[in-house]
């Protein structure tokens, strides 16, 4: 479970607010998509719920557990795929699972059936002796991918996934998310793709200029009935038409 | 503005990241205790300016007599172009084959030529804030000495500009022409680290022949017959260098007859490599960037068992951290010139100036070998840790990590624990350097092994210190928006306080054992005490390192 608890954040010595006020619970077993314009505050968000900024004030608590009195209880059950995959490019990509496996401790055998199984449906088991400079923009999101399923966590914070995967990998991607949803796992993602949004989440939360300006499931959404129309599209465009 | 004028624009502030120092001062109004620990630092270096103006003047007293005095402009010109050769190869390869901003240029509609020169300019740049350190004084000496008119000042600020043109011309046409010929791309890191370490050895190579043009001492007689002497290496590398000359009859000449022709071969000399440059840019540029992004070698699917062996399991992650940092650490090949390999050349070239010539180096080293006690121990200490400690490994390892720093940050790994692997693997590296100090000291002077088990006592303690010192210089304010990983270490300003910080480190324990050594306590007193005084500083600096680390992480945001 994902507690974002009255949570604001800004830039530039509070000039800029990034965002606020944000107020939002995704529950366990639960995919909640985060949509929202260019400099919306998602990315922002996401690095909170991570670890990567300090929020100016509220509160996150994953799972029970209070991201700034135990930060490291937090990370241990939550892995984060970045929007780039800036990842160690001086490993083999096997060398740099086996890095994300000791940190979790993910036990060899696990370890052994995990990395095999994910390989395989990336396709990546060929390339994974190789540095990861070697790869490809698509290869690299799919390691990253990979080291992120490897702890077998119960969070996972996913910022614009499919951006850069292939057709395959991106459909074998939503098949995966949604199973880490139905075994209790909580997954929280960013995307601007709307259709996957609509078939994929469980919940939707649309945030502008740092605010949260909707949120709930499709009907919900649909519930609000400002005459956009009955697509997720036509409701993000009303919404953020500000 | 023109199209190549806007992107010459584009690439200068972005390389220097003049729109962000802009926007962190200005505008956010952050960071801004930068600026005076700058000028603090450029004042640090007003004592070795004054040095070095006191040379400059020595060697022209004693060359004005004999109408020489010119030759101090040859040697400061060499030097300067030397030192642009010696860079030059760095950052040309880097810049033009390697900087990530490539990948964007090329879909633009711009030609070749304007794409390599957008790079040259920054090299150039690059190149007039290494010279200015050693031949703006000597310019500017000159003239004043000399009571030049406005014509030499003239002269002087066009040569001034010329100066890297040639040898960066030089080294941009055999590179480009290199990388067309045979596609050195794919292996990119055997060739930077092949071209550096030939640099290397050129670099000893000419410090080998200047000791022995030089004579035994520093006296009037060896300095004239440096600079004068029909066989010395200045006149030598002038002779067989012409531009050098006529740079120097430029300048001396000022804008008479001889000055003119001089400034005028030297201007179309320029201007036709230049040309020659821009011409090879266009036809060979891009297809020696070709290839860039490709795969080396083939990709082979690990078999299961492979795969099963591979894959480990359980190790602490302190063990994980370190096995990370080791690997890219000795992977990139500008981290593993200025670590593992900084520290076996550092007393490698030490030896090989006590063997062939003279110097303080030389001086220095003789002094630790006959040394007796306390002499020898600590010079052979001092010794140690400078080949193990003056090197950018403690002071760079967090900002080495660039943009990947955000793993360091989501991971479920403590503070603590990252900072201990990469303290031990920065220690390491220390202790690597003491080893080869050693060998230096036992095989190229022959000290006992007695004042030597004492010196790496001392030396091991101090590394502590200074290893946590150059840490926590980095973790203030790690260096992590860097688009080239040369600029990790080399443009890393860390590195260069970390300096200044082991060094007044050093002079504060230095100074107070000289005080107590005045006091009259004795030799073994004064080992106990320097013991003393270096472990507590490791204590404490450890200490401080890890408390700091816990929080640090913590703010740093990104």
């Amino acid at each position: 479970m994902i507690e974002i608890r009255h949570v604001s954040k800004s830039y530039n010595k509070g000039k800029v607010k990034a965002v606020d006020d944000l107020d939002l619970t995704v529950r366990p077993g639960e995919i909640f998509g985060f949509l929202g314009p260019n400099g919306a505050g998602k990315t922002t968000t996401i690095k909170m719920i991570v670890g990567l900024l300090k929020p100016d004030a509220g509160a996150i608590v994953l799972n029970g557990l209070d991201t700034r009195t135990d930060a490291l209880a937090c990370k241990a059950m939550t892995t984060y795929v970045p929007d780039y995959p800036a990842v160690y490019e001086r490993l083999t990509g096997l060398e740099y699972l086996n890095f994300i496996g000791d940190v979790y401790g993910v036990p060899k055998a696990a370890r052994l059936e995990r990395i095999e199984k994910w390989l395989e449906i990336f396709e990546l088991t060929s390339a994974v002796g190789s540095p990861i400079q070697s790869y490809s923009h698509g290869m690299k999101q799919k390691i990253v991918l990979t080291a992120a399923l490897l702890p077998a966590p119960r969070v996972m914070v996913l910022d614009e996934p499919m951006v850069g995967l292939d057709p395959r990998s991106a459909h074998h991607l939503k098949e995966i998310m949604r199973e880490h949803c139905d075994q209790g796992g909580t997954l929280f993602f960013s995307t601007h793709v709307m259709e996957v949004a609509e078939k994929l989440c469980d919940r939707i939360g649309i945030i502008s200029k740092g605010k949260l300006i909707a949120c709930g499931t499709m009907d919900e959404l649909k519930a609000l009935d400002r005459g956009a129309g009955p697509t997720l599209e036509n409701i993000f465009l009303e919404l953020t038409d500000k | 503005m023109s199209r190549l004028g806007s992107l010459l624009r584009a690439n200068l502030k972005s390389n220097f990241g003049v729109s962000v120092l802009v926007h962190r001062f200005f505008r956010e109004k952050k960071d801004r205790w930068y600026l005076p620990l700058v000028a603090l630092g450029v004042l640090g270096l007003l004592p070795a300016l004054y040095g070095y103006l006191r040379f400059i003047r020595f060697v022209f007293e004693l060359l004005q007599p004999l109408g020489q005095e010119r030759t101090l402009l040859t040697f400061a010109i060499l030097l300067g172009q030397f030192l642009v050769l010696i860079f030059g190869l760095y950052y040309v390869v880097s810049a033009f084959y390697f900087s990530r901003d490539l990948e964007m240029l090329i879909p633009l509609p711009f030609k070749p030529f304007e794409v390599m020169l957008s790079k040259f300019a920054v090299i150039l740049v690059n190149e007039y804030l290494t010279m200015i350190a050693f031949v703006v004084p000597v310019f500017v000496y000159y003239g004043i000495l000399s009571k030049a008119g406005p014509a030499y000042w003239i002269s002087a600020s066009i040569v001034y500009l010329l100066l890297p043109v040639i040898p960066l011309a030089l080294v941009s046409l055999l590179v480009v022409g290199m990388m067309r010929a045979v596609n050195f791309s794919r292996k990119k890191d055997l060739m930077i680290l092949v071209g550096s370490l030939v640099l290397v050895c050129a670099g000893m190579g000419l410090q080998f022949f200047i000791n022995r043009t030089a004579a035994a001492k520093v006296d009037y007689q060896a300095m004239t017959g440096f600079f004068t002497s029909p066989n010395s290496l200045l006149t030598k590398i002038g002779a067989g260098f012409p531009p050098a000359v006529w740079a120097t009859k430029a300048l001396a000449g000022a804008f008479g007859g001889e000055g003119l022709a001089g400034l005028g071969i030297y201007l179309g000399v320029s201007l036709l490599l230049f040309a020659g440059m821009l011409l090879a840019a266009q036809t060979l540029f891009y297809r020696g960037l070709i290839g860039i992004g490709e795969i080396s070698g083939r990709r082979k699917a690990l078999s299961r068992s492979e795969m099963s062996r591979r894959i480990e399991g359980g190790r602490h992650p302190v063990k994980a951290v370190l096995g990370r940092e080791w690997r890219i650490m000795n992977r990139t090949p500008i981290f593993l010139l200025n670590g593992v390999l900084t520290v076996i050349v550092i007393p490698l070239v030490f030896l090989l100036m006590a063997r062939v010539g003279t110097g303080n180096a030389t001086s220095f080293l003789r002094a630790i070998a006959a040394g007796t006690g306390l002499t020898g121990i600590l010079g052979a200490a001092a010794f140690m840790i400078v080949s193990g400690c003056l090197n950018g490994t403690a002071s760079s390892t967090f900002s080495r990590e660039g943009s990947q720093f955000w793993m360091s940050k989501v991971l479920p790994i403590a503070p603590r624990d990252q900072v201990i692997a990469k303290f031990i693997h920065s220690y390491g590296i220390a202790v690597l350097g003491f080893a080869a100090g050693t060998a230096v000291l036992v095989l190229g002077l022959g000290l006992k092994a007695g004042p030597l088990i004492v010196a790496w006592i001392l030396a091991l303690v101090a590394g502590v210190a200074l290893t946590a010192v150059g840490m926590i210089i980095d973790l203030a304010r790690p260096f992590l928006d860097w688009t080239n990983p040369q600029k990790a270490i080399k443009q890393n300003l860390n590195v260069l306080f970390a300096f200044f910080a082991d060094f007044g480190v050093l002079a504060i324990v230095g100074a107070l054992a000289y005080v107590l050594a005045k006091a009259g306590v004795g030799g073994r007193g004064l080992l106990a005490f320097l013991f003393a005084t270096l472990a507590l500083a490791s204590f404490v600096s450890v200490r401080y390192l890890l408390a700091f680390a816990e929080r640090r992480y913590r703010e740093i945001e990104i």
